[in-house]
């Protein structure tokens, strides 16, 4: 299988989320999935820019499709803000057809055209849907019996699902799903599914605090060996944000581990701590690593 | 802008006084509901569900469906210069849960892009948007960037496409709209 890749501005960037790259880059390949990065890739300009101006947000994003259009492969992304600006353009497009031809007005002075019909997947629902758990299991050299973990879906993978279309975001499975399949226990607790407030940060920081203070609260209290998020702001949120709320709140021994999804895979898969990244990571991933290490290999595995 | 986050402040509306006709844009609601992504306002029946699960609205007095009342009375200006348009974190939940498919996140977006128009973009979003002009990239590439990518074994960032960027701002206008902020400081 072949795909475009974008990997948006912040995966391929920040010290934290490099390892999301890595990850992703490893499991892909160990999956027999050959991946093109979008050419000179700009900005997906995400809800961010919409707010300033959606219709320079839409021709932004337009302009990373058409790249992939030209490829003829359709388009794959770990960060759920890319992936909520793809899906929603194509779901403009198909709506509103003075907005196409907006998009391609706009398109043209830069020699581009989009005429629509590059499918964007998220790398989650691309491993669920498209590879499957049968064959992501036949892969696993390494179980996490004993692995306690909170998965965290994060807003723009999901929702709204009238766009989206994976599943519908109030009681969603299918990245448990793989987690369980990779034998952790992907732990159920209130708050899993509510806003962190990433996109808040930056321009509304307090509130971005008082967000995230009560997730990480409900992380704490859900016990949780490490987090797991599927979103570059959600990463960037409870990981470099823990640090935050820890000393501006006086929340003592906050210090939960937060991996990216495909990370679980990777080490599942028989990869390092430090080939993904592990050790990037701005709250301590060593008492995740460690417990790891502990537990036993799947019996007849090894890479 | 002032920082009304916090839990422990009372906000009030700017005006306490009962709304009055000069306050009062009728034309408002249409112009709203008129955008792409607006159509679902008139269906609003204030219901509050929006209010209910939103993320903001459990740590600060912020509520979807007081920003929708505003809207739906006409108040243009105090909703198109309020904090609180720029208060939703964009989580869609209202959206989802909406019986009437209203859409508030869509219809937040639209606020945002008139507020814009009259100069009221909030800061740290415009500053985004100028490193994107600038740099094709929120997060502008360096050289430690690619060292720390180096050790990874990742590729090198690619350059991304500044002139194609030039463009497409120049032919949306959003050069022009972030004209309207030169000079601005930051606050
Ligand atoms: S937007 Fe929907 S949920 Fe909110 S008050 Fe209106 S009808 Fe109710
Ligand atoms: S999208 Fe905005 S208004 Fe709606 S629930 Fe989320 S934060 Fe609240």
């Amino acid at each position: 299988m072949k795909m475009a890749i974008a990997w948006g501005c912040l995966v391929p960037s920040r010290r934290s989320l490099l390892g999301y790259e890595a990850a992703t880059r490893k499991v892909l390949e160990h999956l027999d999935v050959e991946i093109v990065d979008v050419p000179n890739e700009t900005c997906c300009a995400p809800f961010w820019m919409q707010s300033l101006d959606i219709a320079t947000s839409r021709a932004m994003a337009a302009r990373n499709l058409a790249k992939a259009e030209e490829m003829g492969l359709d388009m794959l992304t770990p960060c759920s803000g890319c992936f909520h600006s793809y899906k929603r353009v194509n779901h403009t497009i198909e709506k509103y057809p003075g907005v196409h031809d907006q998009i391609n007005n706009i398109l043209r002075t830069a020699g581009l055209r989009y005429e629509g019909t590059v499918e964007a997947f998220h790398l989650v629902d691309f491993l669920y849907n498209q590879i499957g758990l049968d064959v992501i299991q036949s892969k696993i050299v390494k179980d996490f019996e004993g692995i306690d973990l909170g998965l965290r879906y994060g807003c723009h993978m999901l929702k709204p699902h009238e766009i989206l279309n994976i599943e519908y975001s109030e009681r969603p499975t299918f990245a448990d799903e793989i987690l369980e399949g990779l034998g952790a226990t992907s732990k159920q607790y209130t708050g899993r599914h509510r806003c962190c407030g990433g996109l808040l940060r930056g321009t509304e920081d307090d509130l971005a605090d008082e967000v995230l203070r009560d997730r990480l609260i409900d992380a704490k209290e859900a016990d949780v060996d490490a987090l797991v998020t599927v979103c570059s702001l959600c990463h960037i949120q409870h990981d470099m944000g823990q640090r935050i709320i820890k000393n501006k709140f006086g929340i003592e021994d906050l210090d939960i581990p937060v991996l990216h999804y495909p990370q679980l895979l990777a080490l599942a898969f028989g990869f390092s701590p430090k080939e993904i990244g592990l050790q990037q990571h701005t709250a301590s991933t060593a008492s995740f690593a460690a417990k790891l290490k502990a537990g036993a290999p799947v019996e007849g595995g090894g890479k | 802008m002032t920082n009304m986050g916090q839990t422990d402040e009372i906000r009030t509306q700017r005006d306490d006084a009962p709304i009055r006709d000069e306050d009062v844009d009728r034309a408002f609601k249409y112009e709203v509901a008129n955008q792409v992504g607006g159509e679902g306002l008139l269906r609003c029946l204030k219901c509050g569900a929006c209010s209910g699960g939103c993320p903001v609205g459990a740590v600060t007095d912020y509520r979807p469906r007081k920003v929708l009342g505003n809207v739906l009375l006409g108040l243009k200006d105090l909703v198109l210069s309020s904090e609180d348009i720029w208060m939703c974190a964009a989580c869609f939940t209202c959206e989802e849960r909406c019986v009437q498919e209203v859409n508030f996140t869509d219809i937040v977006t639209i606020l945002r892009n008139m507020a814009v128009k009259e100069g009221h973009a909030a800061e740290g979003y415009l500053e985004m948007a100028k490193t994107v002009v600038e740099h094709g990239r929120v997060v502008p590439m360096t050289f430690a960037v690619n060292k720390m990518r180096d050790k990874l074994d990742l590729p090198p960032l690619q350059e991304p496409a500044m002139d194609e960027i030039a463009k497409i701002i120049q032919a949306s206008g959003f050069d022009k709209i972030l004209a309207l902020y030169k000079g601005r400081d930051r606050t």
